[in-house]
């Protein structure tokens, strides 16, 4: 008989696959396909508004966007924003390791300090905020973006720092620390020599959260910011009052300050994860 | 003397954590340059006991020597002793080169030093052309070698490897048991080796230390270990043993005559180490390949044999044995290792009738 | 003399504590106390005891109205998020073989989560406003001859904005939970004659339990305390009880948003703490 053979049972994709990939498509679209218009509609000319149709093709709601004065004090925030979330960072990653690293064992009153970051990544930011504000206020300082600010908004990003990190450490082999002490490492040698590198792609994933996190933040900061706005401040003032397309330029301007964050460390992580992926197949 | 550097002395060891007791009483003397096996079922304490060498844990009681000297409370580097730990944790980020010279690296050796002895570490172990792979792209024997090299590099008195070969498979487990024995020897070193499997600790070692929840058993050249069993205990966990559970009927002189349920007339040498007497119960081995197997019409049992009369329950094909299984204990094992060619010169089935026989100065009383 | 091992471990979460005391549990304790303490109408406090602010929060027929809202939208988001976040995640673990695609389409759905909120809000202006593109192509096609005034600065956007928004809480912790069901245990079912159906229910339902415990949690707790979304998406027709609050606050009534505040952490606590009873977080999240 030379009839083609019945195609194996397993082989074939259940009806289900085919409803769940539409469902994963359409989902991904409207992941996407909002950001992607207004980053469109972003590079209108002159006559251009809020909705489609696209009117001319050019970038002149970028300049607007850098020289008017009425669209608020967008470069300052911008550089604020920045320096902030450098700021959130830096300490989000110190701080979630060392935490992290306390964490790999039990100790007395762990439950409590766990429980205490999880409220504060939940509570709600305005309410933090308000509290914040009011604290400051008691103790007769004056709320900034470099004090207040930082420090609402750390609260925020630490408890994801240290939960990435869980997830890390979750997979760090003890026996590693153990061979280094064993070959001869100190303590500070373990950390720096071998504790640091394996983590590394986890380190840079908590820096990506701490990073996104503060320089999109914006619950907690809107009471703590003090009289010097962020940028998702600013963006959120801009909300209430510019109609033009310069306020998609300012999305457009700040999503790409995100995806070249996302990417450099996504992509570093790849490359790290690459580098020491298993090569069964060479052996 | 730096000759004498390696060996090591337990005394009195004891750890428990809480109220479990992991290890106790130990007590164990190991010449340098011995390779020695700690043998035992998981749980038994073999690994505690390592660690404590390793100055991984400290004892709760007693003493640990090396070269003479109480190391308890001395880190690794300070014992001189390192670790090669199961699945090797070989840091994943290094290349070969690179975990092979973490030791040299962190004691801050001048760079030349550590290219220099780093490429003789390698050359010894046979990996040069390994050198720049990371850990992920080498195989598991490949493994075991950047493993025992990166332990070797700082030339330690006593190399301590914590099941080895477990992360192997078969073929590879024989292979790498050879490398290891070649490497202690090329070295020179004492290794401690902890296994649970009896056919290597037998293949490897010089000295067997069989353990069981936190005590040793015995202790002694691998052949002694398992040619002469001191108790049940360790004949059935080495194995080849048949043990037999028996009442003593008579005391003559040198020998005694012990009776099983099922069988009458076992003779056995009284060798001065125990005193019996008649209505004790004792357990007696008879290894496994001393035994014969007669069909019953063959004549009687000679004189200075002890016989079993007993029906074949199974045959297992072992290549250059057969093993063949015998109900003579009721649910026991009674087992028989045939050589080959005499068992296919008159193949049993399941089910015949045969008498067991084995000549009396070879069965073995335990305590 | 060795350190003992609490020591060194708090001692490395104590820069944690650094930040968590002074920046979420004294603020907290300000807020409690602000809500029992008059306030002086230009934005000071007090520092009289008071039932009054209590008495107002219950009082008010409004607070009914606004926690019906705000419980209609945690709901509603929930039971949406829900959905589509497991049908998500089992996708990307059972369906797709290759585990390389899967973390790639699993990355895919979770990259807009590190983009800004507010932009991915607005985002939704020139689809569903009035002269949208959804708008314009029902008008097209025929489905209805007027502009639907309803997909913009409505409830329903409100909803479309957090399901957005949200469905990656849903989708990373399911999608954790089920990428450590040994496939050999599905397999194992379906060669005891387990149909599809069963399996479903009897292994990757139990199974995913936890992770949709985790992504509830954080569905709810972030809608509930939202003002932000209501704000932007309605176009100020809808209320939550944060919105409210943040109108308090502007017009600098501290004690009684704070006494709102307290009344609103209340809710969200237990809303929290019955959900945590059905599954232990911690494990979840340290293994």
């Amino acid at each position: 008989m030379s009839a083609p053979a019945v195609r194996p049972l397993l082989d074939r994709r259940p009806w289900t696959f085919y409803a769940l990939t539409a469902l994963f498509v359409f989902y991904v679209l409207a992941l996407y396909g909002p950001m992607l218009c207004i980053y469109l509609l972003s590079f209108q000319d002159l006559r251009g508004g809020l909705v489609f149709p696209m009117k001319g093709l050019s970038v002149h709601w970028f300049v607007d966007l850098f020289t008017q004065v009425r669209t608020g004090d967008v470069k300052g925030s911008f550089d604020r924003s920045i320096k902030l979330a450098v700021l959130v960072t830096v300490i989000t990653v110190a701080v979630s390791f060392l935490a992290g690293m306390a964490f790999r064992r039990r100790f007395r009153g762990d439950t409590v300090v766990f429980y205490l970051m999880i409220g504060s990544l939940v509570a709600p930011g305005l309410v933090l905020g308000i509290g914040i504000g009011l604290l400051f206020q008691f103790f007769h300082l004056e709320p900034s973006w470099f004090t207040s600010a930082l420090g609402a908004q750390l609260s925020l990003t630490l408890p994801f720092g240290v939960l990435v990190m869980f997830a890390v450490m979750s997979r760090f082999d003890r026996r590693w620390e153990e061979a280094a002490r064993d070959l001869g490492a100190s303590s500070w040698q373990i950390t720096r020599m071998v504790v640091i590198p394996i983590l590394l792609p986890g380190i840079v994933a908590v820096a990506l959260f701490g990073f996104t996190l503060s320089y999109d933040e914006f619950a907690r900061t809107l009471q703590t910011s003090g009289s010097l706005n962020t940028l998702p401040v600013e963006i959120w003032t801009m909300t209430l009052n510019v109609t033009s397309p310069s306020l998609y330029a300012l999305g457009t301007v700040t999503t790409i300050v995100s995806f070249i964050i996302i990417g450099l460390c996504l992509g570093s992580i790849a490359q790290m994860q690459k580098r020491r992926a298993l090569h069964k197949a060479s052996h | 003397m730096a000759g004498k550097a390696g060996n090591i002395e337990l005394a009195g060891v004891c750890k428990s954590y809480g109220t479990f007791t992991a290890v106790e009483g130990i007590n164990l003397k190991i010449p340098d340059g011995a390779y020695c096996c700690f043998l035992g079922p998981s749980g038994c304490g073999k690994t505690t006991i390592l660690r404590m060498i390793a100055g991984h844990e400290d004892p709760t009681e007693g003493e640990i020597l090396i070269g003479g000297e109480n190391v308890v409370g001395l880190a690794p580097t300070q014992r001189r002793t390192a670790m090669m730990f199961q699945s090797y944790a070989l840091f994943p980020h290094l290349s070969v080169r690179d975990n092979i010279a973490f030791p040299l690296r962190v004691r801050k050796a001048s760079k030349e030093e550590i290219a220099k002895r780093t490429d003789a570490m390698m050359e010894k172990t046979r990996i040069t052309e390994l050198a720049n792979r990371l850990p992920g792209q080498l195989s598991g024997g490949q493994q075991q070698r950047v493993a025992l090299a990166r332990a070797a590099i700082t030339e330690p008195r006593v190399l301590l490897l914590d099941e080895p070969l477990s992360a192997l498979d078969e073929q590879l487990r024989i292979q790498m048991r050879q490398e290891l024995r070649r490497m202690q020897q090329e070295l020179g070193i004492t290794f401690i080796h902890v296994t649970h499997t009896q056919l290597e600790a037998i293949a490897l070692a010089d000295l067997v230390v069989v353990m069981e929840q936190g005590h040793i058993k015995q202790f002694g050249p691998a052949r002694e270990i398992y040619a002469t069993p001191k108790d049940r205990y360790v004949a059935e966990f080495v194995g080849g043993q048949n043990v037999i559970k028996c009442t003593v009927e008579r005391v003559n002189g040198s020998s005694a005559t012990l009776a099983a349920p099922n069988v009458k007339g076992i003779e056995i040498p009284l060798g001065g180490k125990r005193r019996i007497a008649e209505g004790d119960e004792v357990d007696i081995a008879v290894r496994r390949d001393d035994l014969k197997l007669h069909r019953p019409e063959k004549g009687g049992v000679g004189p200075g044999t002890t016989g079993i009369s007993s029906r074949v329950r199974g045959v297992e094909y072992q290549g250059y044995f057969v093993k063949v299984m015998l109900d003579a204990l009721g649910e026991q094992d009674f087992i028989a290792y045939i050589p080959e060619r005499e068992f296919f010169g008159d193949p049993l089935t399941i089910g015949d009738v045969v008498v067991a026989t084995w000549s009396a100065e070879r069965s073995l009383l335990l305590a | 003399m060795r350190v003992p091992k609490s020591l060194t471990s708090w001692f490395y979460v104590s820069p944690l504590l650094l930040v968590i005391i002074p920046f979420f549990v004294m603020p907290i304790i300000v807020v409690i106390a602000a809500s029992f303490m008059q306030g002086d109408g230009f934005g000071g406090i007090l520092p009289t005891f008071t039932w009054e602010n209590y008495q107002g929060v219950f009082s008010e027929q409004l607070t009914w109205n606004l926690y019906v809202s705000t419980v209609k939208f945690t709901v509603l988001t929930w039971f949406f998020t829900l959905i589509i976040g497991f049908w998500i995640a089992y996708y990307l673990v059972f369906h797709i073989r290759s585990e390389l695609l899967a973390m790639g389409l699993f990355l895919l759905c979770t990259v807009p989560f590190w983009t800004s909120n507010i932009i991915r809000m607005i985002s939704w202006i020139p689809l569903l406003g009035q002269n949208g593109l959804v708008n314009m192509a029902l008008v097209g096609s025929g489905v209805v001859k007027e502009p639907l005034k309803v997909l913009l600065f409505s409830d329903f956007s409100v909803v479309v904005a957090y399901v957005h928004q949200l469905t990656i809480f849903m989708i990373v912790p399911i999608f954790n939970s089920l990428a450590r069901v040994d496939k050999r245990v599905v397999e194992a079912a379906r060669d005891a004659g387990a149909s599809r159906w069963d399996i479903m229910r009897r292994i990757i339902l139990p199974l995913s339990r936890s992770g949709i415990a985790l992504g509830s949690i954080f569905v709810i707790s972030i809608v509930m305390g939202d003002f932000f979304v209501v704000k932007v998406m309605s176009g100020g027709n809808s209320a939550s009880v944060v919105a409210a609050l943040f109108e308090n606050i502007s017009v600098l009534q501290y004690p009684p948003a704070a006494a709102h505040a307290v009344v609103l952490m209340i809710v969200v606590v237990i809303m929290i703490g019955a959900i945590l009873r059905t599954v232990d977080i911690r494990k979840e999240i340290t293994q």
